[in-house]
């Protein structure tokens, strides 16, 4: 198992946000968590690699316990990349200095070195030759996404997180992220994607799960999970929308 | 009596004090604003001292430096001195409130993308934060310089020979007030604006392209 969570808990003040949490990734696989808002996803995701510290229960990545006292916060967070649902570049840097920094200065790699992987990544989420002297605030923001996503490549991660990375962007521009992210996975990248696509689901996940305040309460296949729902929580997130599903 | 003409050099020189007034001043104010921002931007409470010194004339620290804390440490410090430290002092405390509402305007987002790509805090500070806080608070700091280039003549209470000191000196040589006062006026004025024109220009330059007005 290239993820394994198991009884994740998390609570803020007053409010449990995470209530026992199970879930397993494989290999190479793409799950699609859906929910509503306040459900837990975005807690979820930011205890997988640790920018939000669970109250209890335990997180392995290809095997080892990142949750434990002695393992290392900052080397488990290279092996996991992240993208955000506002992007979050940073608007100081060129495009290349948004790829390069992580290589230059976390994994302390020589800055040619980094110019060869930021231009492998770039290429491969396509953002073009022209844009990559441009700042964070010239781009459109399915741009933007782009180089998020280049950002976390390029620090080769075994895992990629996807926080609602569409759900700042327009229909067209949503596009753009969303095809970037299925040839991603389709090239077996282990992934782990809060979405309300339906479509990314269908197509590009191999597996679902639903959350509802803060528990997982279904999970199959995207098109048995959201075509024939069996909790009455899914049914009310899918409840006339599966008919919009291009497939 | 001396013609009034002859003195112009010596008027003159004493812009040179004013501006190591001011550049000692602002380093000092830079060294330790900079570290009490960040300091307070990670949660440390340091209001107190800000308190102190935002709420204290200028005077009345310069003498309570030059006359009462420093004579009772048995430390000899000259007017000069004094008046770099009591200027230094009080520049922190305005300079950490500028940096720290320049950290607090870098959007939170970027923070936790830094740490996400495994980003100690020191780099995060380093290679995120500060790069664009600076940029941001240097129209805000450039203020923090005309202010202290003006009040800087306080330190004439100590006598130093800085502009405002000199212009009395030839005041009382020349026995005329109009002259040597509307001279040192236009030598803080010209001052003023060469500095915060110059920090203008620099702003121009490392503004971050793209954002608003550029």
């Amino acid at each position: 198992m290239m993820l394994r969570v198991e009884g994740l808990r998390k609570r803020y003040s007053d409010i449990e946000v995470l209530r026992g949490v199970d879930l397993e990734l494989r290999e190479g696989e793409t799950k699609v968590i859906m929910g509503p808002s306040g459900a837990g996803k975005s807690t979820l995701l930011k205890c997988i690699n640790l920018l939000v510290r669970p109250d209890s229960g335990k997180i392995f990545i290809d095997g080892e316990e990142i949750t434990s006292k002695n393992s290392d916060v900052y080397k488990v967070r290279q092996k996991i990349g992240f993208v955000f649902q506002e992007f979050n570049l940073f608007n100081h840097l060129t495009v290349m200095g948004n790829v390069t920094i992580g290589l230059t200065k976390v994994k302390g790699m020589s800055k040619s070195d980094a110019l060869l992987k930021a231009k492998e990544v770039l290429r491969a989420v396509r953002i073009g030759e022209e844009l990559w002297d441009r700042y964070p605030a010239q781009l459109s923001g399915g741009q933007k996404q782009r180089v998020a996503i280049a950002r976390a490549l390029a620090m080769d991660p075994i895992l990629m997180l996807y926080d609602e990375p569409t759900s700042a962007l327009d229909p067209q521009l949503s596009m753009e992220v969303l095809s970037v992210m299925r040839e991603l996975s389709k090239k077996g990248m282990t992934s782990l994607v809060v979405t309300h696509e339906l479509n990314f689901a269908i197509e590009a996940a191999n597996s679902m799960a639903v959350m509802y305040e803060g528990r997982i309460v279904e999970e199959g296949s995207p098109e048995e999970v959201i075509k024939n729902p069996k909790t009455a929580e899914a049914r009310a997130i899918f409840n006339g929308r599966s008919n919009y599903v291009l497939v | 009596m001396p013609s009034l003409l002859e003195y112009i050099p010596f008027l003159i020189e004493g812009s040179l004090w004013t501006l190591s007034l001011v550049a000692l001043g602002l380093s000092l104010g830079l060294s330790l604003g900079l570290p009490i921002a960040l300091m307070k931007f990670y949660g440390v409470k340091l209001d107190a001292y800000i308190w102190f010194m935002r709420g204290t004339p200028l005077v009345v620290l310069l003498s309570l430096l030059y006359w009462g804390v420093f004579p009772s440490f048995g430390v000899e410090l000259g007017p000069f001195e004094t008046s770099v430290i009591a200027l230094g002092l009080r520049s922190s405390a305005y300079q950490s409130q500028i940096f720290l509402s320049a950290l607090n305007s870098v959007d939170s987002g970027q923070i936790i993308a830094a740490r996400s790509i495994g980003m100690r805090e020191s780099q995060v500070v380093t290679y995120v934060l500060l790069p664009q806080a600076l940029r941001i608070s240097l129209p805000s700091w450039s203020n923090e310089y005309a202010i202290m280039l003006k009040d800087s003549s306080i330190c004439f209470a100590l006598g130093v020979m800085e502009i405002l000191t000199r212009a009395r000196y030839i005041s009382v040589a020349t026995d005329s007030a109009l002259l040597p006062y509307l001279l040192a006026g236009v030598l803080f004025f010209s001052l003023t604006h060469a500095g915060t024109g110059a920090l203008e220009i620099v702003y121009r330059r490392v503004k971050i392209k793209g954002t608003l007005g550029g």
